[in-house]
């Protein structure tokens, strides 16, 4: 499938839609490059003030301040540090940055000479996982032209930064997108998570100082540069400022991307903008920011989205996948996908995860089949109890966030699966 | 020196021990203070990957592992907390979820860290109605080493030893999640000079060594503390003895020697202790020229006959003694006194040479070459020449390193001895020449103090009997001395009593003795012994 244009467009897909701006040529006739040489022309720490003023949250799931993670960089440094951009983009759900590397791969570069200028990196790992051979293949064209064009590399920019982009491949693990399993796997180590010590510390690849960034993130860079802080603040909430990319995937009219601001109604995503649940059906559930977080009922769908507003409903932004479903989805059988992806990506490297992962999905499998009991429910609750906070990486919360999501708003499909010993949705939702 | 408080006691850390690192340091994990764990060893890397050890740290709101929390000053922990608890149960209840119950045949049981620790920390009812994931029961990861993967935990200590320890990587993590398998890399082996400690790391029945497999359960093993007798590095062991002989050695934990590991080799090294080739009799050659057996103490006499008529026609100047580097301090020290008591010219000792390498084998092949240069032996070499020219008539022998192609090379040159004497463990082309054989106890067999490559002087102890009437060599060497009329022998050979009255006449052993070693070892006074 081609990844056209986004279905609305604000600045940072604004001329998505056009071939050319994929090309150096297109890029620069529509202003391109010119916050880079603003910003190479501007101290580091003042890019970084203007990062922090701007209140730029990073797009990839946590939502951390983007000032917060350049700021981990030490200010002594004896030696080369390193920026990761973070294109492991694997949220089920997410489709985003793809389109961004796809079509817009010079605002990246762009994006990457601001962040690198701020940070003092004097080189860029572009990781991109493995499914995206379109991406990797548009990145690799805009850096062997921005690099003849001398913006990378040797050449125009040098006298005042030198930086180059080197790309690297992922091989599809869902995990690597986690930023301390995608430093071990750019080393060329097994993807997983590292250790954190119970203290806030930076990262670090191939031992040296390093700031990953997602591309959503660095595509904001050359805007805020550009057009300033209360520009960029006129965008969203307070808390949340700018635009974002919400992918909307699922029982919806008009799925596809959509840029709006941070803050916009969850339901004025799905019923405007992506024209609602088709065959007049009603809504069920909608997962507002890719599998890892949990769903919000139909209920609830009234919430801004941005993390603040979400948080208080124990869901989260993430990556800005909404996954709608509507009334004729069996939640169990939502719940056997989700447990399943989980089981399937679980590094393996945590007892709670690894075991945990596997045990929820026999359990929900149990469920749908119909030969699940009240209290394998129990117990379904239980192990996803157990396996929150207890590990390395994030991952088994999510995996048991996404179930204990569903068992809070859905548990009448849990409870119907055990009364009637089968799936009373039986061939509603085929996969 | 920073302070930390663990269920209200206090203890000492370095800055920068984690938890579990100051515990151990302490003394106390798992014997004092119980953090249950599985990935984490002490002379590993940290995983921070099975997830059981964490306790509660007052200030975190989370559970912290404590194999990777660094103590901080006036930290305080706790690890018998119901969070603790309930942490550790969640643990236990998803490691058995996919492992078999089949401990009835399994090798580790007895001393598996999940059949202890689900005792201690777990539930005792299973939860689950799902069927256990059922994977390869026998896998030949290399010539030593069998793997049995349904039974794997993945705490992963084998990957980080093979990585960390010999650096040689074989093994490695493969597939994801529920998945994950531990194996060789595509057409590599697990095949090092270290390989069987893996099965030592490994806290369950999952990777057990091809010799030790379905020999012995390991409750009717007792554990007698030793010490390699392989080479002159001297790693600490327990020999596994049942019904009078050693099924395994497994180390034992010395940081100054072998920290928790053992080659291979000297592993394997049990077997000559039961080998078929032992000299279990004392012989004597007859009228004939017949190498008979004869009774120990008849042999005894013959050979003291023999050698008193050489020293009395001769003079002590002819008679010459060469020791085994893998003889006890106490046996060479009384190998010593006699040859200076009968006025030899000196005293020698053989020494088997080889390979060595970074970790822990030395090229010594022998357990106490430093403890025979420190009680004054010479090297063999040194003697060879005098054979060779026809200057010794004759010659007592303990052990058949003098025939190493470095030396003798063969019995020719013994052939024209007047009298040759041999004390040794196993039987040897000496046989072909010498006048007198009598049966040594093999290490394994005895008590006494080996002194390693730097110095250190430690304790063996007697694992088996041997079963016919064999004595240390140390006591052989008494009885002859006795039978030759030398004084001060009379008394027999008590290895504590000798230990004792070296450690009062040898300046380098002074206070060291049997009985004041310990299981740890002490470090020899002067740098005399140094290898």
């Amino acid at each position: 499938m081609t990844l056209s244009i986004p279905n609305t467009t604000g600045y940072l897909t604004e001329h998505c839609g056009d071939d050319a701006f994929a090309t150096l040529k297109g890029y620069t006739a529509r202003g391109g490059y010119s916050a880079a040489r603003k910003a190479l022309r501007s101290k580091p720490a003042e890019l970084l003030e203007l990062v922090e003023r701007s209140g730029l949250q990073s797009r990839g799931g946590m939502g951390l301040p983007t000032g917060a993670k350049w700021r981990c960089m030490p200010s002594e440094r004896d030696g080369p540090s390193y920026l990761v951009c973070n294109a492991g983009e694997s949220e089920p759900g997410s489709f985003k940055d793809r389109l961004l590397l796809e079509r817009a791969p010079h605002k990246l570069i762009e994006g990457i000479l601001i962040a690198a200028k701020a940070t003092g990196a004097e080189k860029t790992f572009l990781y991109i996982r493995g499914e995206y051979f379109r991406a990797a293949r548009a990145m690799e064209r805009a850096i062997e032209e921005a690099r003849s064009a001398g913006y990378l590399g040797k050449g125009r920019l040098r006298r005042r930064f030198a930086h180059d982009i080197v790309i690297t491949r992922g091989a599809g693990a869902y995990i690597c997108s986690e930023e301390t399993a995608l430093l071990e796997s750019l080393e060329g180590k097994r993807g997983e998570p590292r250790n954190r010590l119970p203290l806030p510390g930076g990262l670090h690849a191939f031992g040296r100082p390093t700031t990953v960034n997602d591309v959503e993130t660095l595509c904001h860079l050359p805007h805020i540069v550009e057009h300033g802080v209360d520009w960029f603040r006129s965008f969203g909430t307070e808390q949340s400022p700018g635009t974002t990319l919400f992918g909307v995937s699922g029982h919806v009219v008009q799925p596809g991307l959509y840029e709006l601001p941070l803050g916009t109604p969850l339901d004025e995503i799905v019923f405007e903008y992506a024209r609602g649940i088709p065959h007049g059906r009603r809504v069920k559930g909608v997962i507002p920011g890719g599998l890892s977080m949990a769903i919000l009922p139909a209920g609830q769908l009234n919430v801004p989205m941005a993390n603040e507003s979400l948080r208080e409903r124990k869901a989260m932004l993430g990556a800005g996948g909404l996954i709608v479903m509507d009334e004729t989805t069996c939640m169990v059988r939502v719940a056997c996908i989700i447990s399943g992806f989980f089981r399937h990506e679980s590094c393996g490297r945590c007892t709670q995860c690894r075991e945990g992962a596997g045990w929820l999905h026999k359990l929900v499998q149990r469920l749908e089949r119909g030969t699940g009991t009240r209290k394998d429910i129990a117990i379904l609750e239980d192990v996803a109890r157990k396996m929150e906070g207890q590990a390395i990486c994030g991952f088994a919360d999510s995996a048991a966030w996404s179930i204990q999501g569903l068992l809070r708003h859905f548990r009448d499909d849990f409870d119907a699966h055990v009364r009637q010993r089968q799936c009373p949705f039986a061939g509603s939702f085929e996969l | 020196m920073i302070r930390f408080t663990v269920d209200g006691r206090e203890f000492d850390a370095e800055e920068g021990q984690t938890i579990l690192q100051a515990l151990d340091a302490a003394g106390v994990l798992m014997d004092g203070v119980d953090v249950p764990h599985y990935c984490w060893h002490p002379k590993l890397s940290i995983d921070g990957s099975c997830r059981l050890c964490q306790v509660e740290v007052e200030g975190f709101s989370k559970l912290q592992i404590a194999c990777d929390t660094p103590v901080t000053d006036r930290m305080v922990v706790h690890t018998t907390s119901d969070r603790v608890s309930a942490a550790r149960e969640g643990v236990m209840e998803l490691l058995l979820l996919n492992h078999p119950l089949d401990c009835a045949i399994c090798d580790q049981a007895g001393e598996c860290k999940l059949q202890d620790y689900a005792f201690a920390y777990g539930v005792a009812r299973s939860r689950t109605r799902e069927p256990k994931r059922a994977a390869k029961k026998r896998v030949d990861l290399g010539p030593t080493i069998v793997f049995d993967q349904e039974r794997c935990i993945l705490c992963r200590r084998c990957v980080r030893f093979c990585r960390e320890v010999p650096g040689t990587g074989e093994l490695s993590v493969f597939a994801r999640g529920d998945r994950s398998m531990i194996d060789v890399f595509p057409g590599a082996e697990l095949d090092n000079p270290y390989s069987m400690n893996v099965a030592d790391l490994c806290p369950v029945g999952a990777l057990t060594t091809r010799d030790f497999r379905f020999k012995a359960r390991v409750w009717n093993l007792e554990d007698v503390p030793s010490v390699c007798s392989g080479c002159s590095n001297g790693c600490n062991l327990y020999m596994g003895v049942a019904s009078n002989r050693i099924y395994r050695h497994v180390p034992r934990r010395n940081d100054a020697v072998n920290d928790t590991w053992l080659c291979d080799a000297g592993r394997l090294s049990y077997a000559e202790v039961g080998a078929a080739h032992r000299l279990d009799q004392a012989l004597a050659r007859d009228a004939e020229g017949m190498l008979v057996a004869r009774p120990y103490r008849e042999v005894i006499d013959a050979a003291a006959a023999r050698l008193r008529r050489v020293v009395d026609v001769k003079g002590p100047g002819v008679v010459a003694g060469v020791a085994s580097a893998r003889g006890t301090n106490e046996d060479l020290f009384t190998f010593k006194r006699m040859l200076d008591a009968l006025g030899t010219e000196g005293a020698y000792v053989a020494l088997r040479r080889g390979e060595s390498d970074e970790l822990l084998v030395k090229e010594e092949k022998a357990p106490n070459a430093a403890g025979a240069r420190a009680l004054g032996f010479a090297e063999a070499e040194q003697v060879v020449e005098r054979i060779r020219g026809g200057a010794v008539d004759a010659l007592v022998v303990v052990g058949s390193e003098l025939l190493d192609p470095g030396l003798l090379g063969s019995v020719d040159a013994l052939a024209d001895l007047d009298t040759l004497i041999v004390i040794d463990t196993h039987k040897s082309d000496l046989e072909l020449v010498a006048h007198a054989m009598l049966p040594e106890r093999h290490a394994a067999e005895q008590r006494g103090t080996f002194t390693n490559h730097s110095g250190r002087v430690q304790a063996i102890a007697p694992g088996v009997e041997p079963g016919w009437e064999a004595y240390e060599a140390g006591a052989v060497l008494a009885h002859l001395a006795s039978a030759l009329g030398l004084a001060s022998f009379e008394g027999g050979y008590d290895p504590v009593g000798v230990s004792k009255s070296m450690a009062r006449s040898v300046a380098a052993f002074e206070g060291i003795d049997l009985s004041t070693v310990g299981e740890q070892g002490i470090a020899l006074r002067s740098a005399d012994g140094g290898g």
